[in-house]
């Protein structure tokens, strides 16, 4: 109960900081819109080639996305030592995991309720119906970027090219979350059902449960390390 | 309250920045920590805060070891630099405000608008801590170790930044917070101001500790002790 209720502290202040700043938000909806329309004049395919593609398509912008907000996760703590003023309080670590992962979540949630449906609205898409299914999809893949990304943001926080060795860190260990996601979605816009999906909707689920547990569980070493 | 530090050890690399220091310090102790540049004396500040762990060596507050997974003694531990350790995108209030609720010292609004008058920023509770001066800001870290009352207050440099008034404050703080059997350790340049409040003084030199005499008057000793690290041909008056 404690963990939760520093947690909501700390994600409380964060939301403050943002919506003062809004430097995260903004960035992310630009480069994800962005990244849309580059993608739409760049392919000039059938809308049902297209639906096949939309999977890989949006996570590849969801992933460049996330990481340019996971890049940012930690500056308001970067500014005037203020991590230094948190480790040193008698904060539970695993409430700092929770309320940046927690923080990082609603930015890509916000997002992708934006840009799911634009992607929808420049391909001329039909299969609207399957929306809220493919959402609940990206929420499982998008829980799993979140965990592993704040894992390993912090971990890169006091690297000198940090923004660079994100990317390079974070991506090959997303693989499983990235190609469970996107499988996941494919079966779903194929069958408009979640029946097909199970093994890789249990793959997601156990990904985010394994890397939360251990976040809250590491994090007192990864923040210090 | 009272530490106990033993074989404390701090290396960087090959580097030793800090070699088998040994402290206890009693109810009340107000350490004055001097020493020249790169002595050692942020790196021990530090190490008793936590922020950084020691290459060898213990510290216990009070009985209880202080480790990073401590939280109940780091709860007793305040370290205070010039116009750090703030939030400069939450108003002067909000600062106040978290920061209790992070060391769950949960204040009403006349409390924390009491702390800010004390120190000056009651006009300025809702502004941006980014507004603020570095005098100002340290003047709000005043108010935020006030209300967050640990039991050993650790501070590096902190007269750099602060105007006339503001030592004033500062040192009235301190004196109350020692005087209720609390611990207090500085490290400063400002050697007289220093000495003044303190009533015991630390010299590091090369990672070591050189000096270590509660304070006298006349203070020969330290003025001997000290004389090496003071500008060519000056000397110090004790």
């Amino acid at each position: 109960m404690e963990l939760l209720t520093q947690s909501y502290l700390l994600l409380q202040k964060d939301l403050r900081l943002e919506l003062r700043r809004r430097d995260s938000l903004l960035t992310m909806f630009f480069f994800g819109t962005l990244l849309l329309f580059v993608f739409h004049f760049s392919f000039d395919v059938a809308a049902d080639k297209m639906a096949e593609m939309a999977p890989a398509l949006l996570w590849l912008a969801f992933l460049f996305t996330g990481t340019l907000g996971l890049a940012q996760l930690f500056q308001s703590e970067r500014e005037n030592h203020c991590l230094d003023a948190l480790l040193l309080s008698p904060l539970d670590r695993g409430a700092l995991f929770l309320a940046k992962s927690g923080f990082n979540l609603l930015l890509m949630i916000l997002v992708e309720l934006v840009v799911m449906p634009l992607f929808w609205i420049l391909f001329n898409l039909s299969s609207w119906n399957l929306l809220p299914q493919l959402f609940l999809v990206t929420l499982l893949g998008t829980v799993g970027f979140c965990v592993l990304g704040t894992i390993m943001s912090a971990i890169t926080l006091r690297a000198r090219a940090r923004e660079l060795l994100l990317p390079l860190v974070l991506f090959p260990l997303m693989i499983p979350v990235l190609l469970a996601t996107i499988r996941c979605m494919e079966t779903v816009l194929k069958t408009g059902t979640f029946n097909d999906a199970a093994p890789w909707l249990r793959l997601l689920f156990g990904f985010d449960v394994i890397f939360l547990t251990l976040g809250v569980l590491i994090f007192d070493w990864v923040i210090e390390s | 309250m009272r530490l106990t530090v033993k074989k404390l050890a701090k290396a960087y690399g090959f580097l030793w920045a800090l070699k088998d220091l040994d402290l206890d310090l009693p109810p009340g102790s107000f350490v004055a920590l001097l020493g020249p540049n790169g002595a050692g004396k942020t790196t021990l500040l530090k190490l008793l805060a936590s922020l950084i762990m020691p290459t060898a060596g213990s510290i216990e507050f009070d009985g209880e070891p202080i480790s990073r997974n401590a939280p109940k003694s780091r709860a007793q531990i305040g370290f205070m630099t010039p116009a750090d350790h703030l939030y400069e995108n939450l108003t002067v209030e909000e600062n106040l405000r978290f920061f209790s609720a992070l060391y769950k010292r949960h204040h009403s609004s006349s409390a924390i608008g009491a702390a800010l008058e004390a120190i000056g920023l009651a006009p300025r509770a809702g502004e941006s801590v980014g507004n603020l001066s570095s005098g100002m800001k340290c003047r709000l870290s005043i108010a935020k170790w006030q209300l967050l009352q640990p039991g050993l207050l650790l501070l590096d440099e902190p007269y750099g930044v602060l105007d006339g008034k503001g030592i004033d404050l500062l040192e009235s703080f301190l004196q109350a917070h020692c005087a209720q059997g609390n611990l207090a350790i500085m490290a400063s340049h400002h050697v007289s101001r220093a000495l003044k409040l303190c009533n015991r003084a630390i010299i590091l030199h090369q990672g070591r500790m050189s000096f270590d005499e509660a304070k006298q008057q006349p203070w020969p000793s330290f003025a001997r002790a000290f004389s090496e690290f003071l500008p060519q041909g000056e000397s110090w008056n004790s």
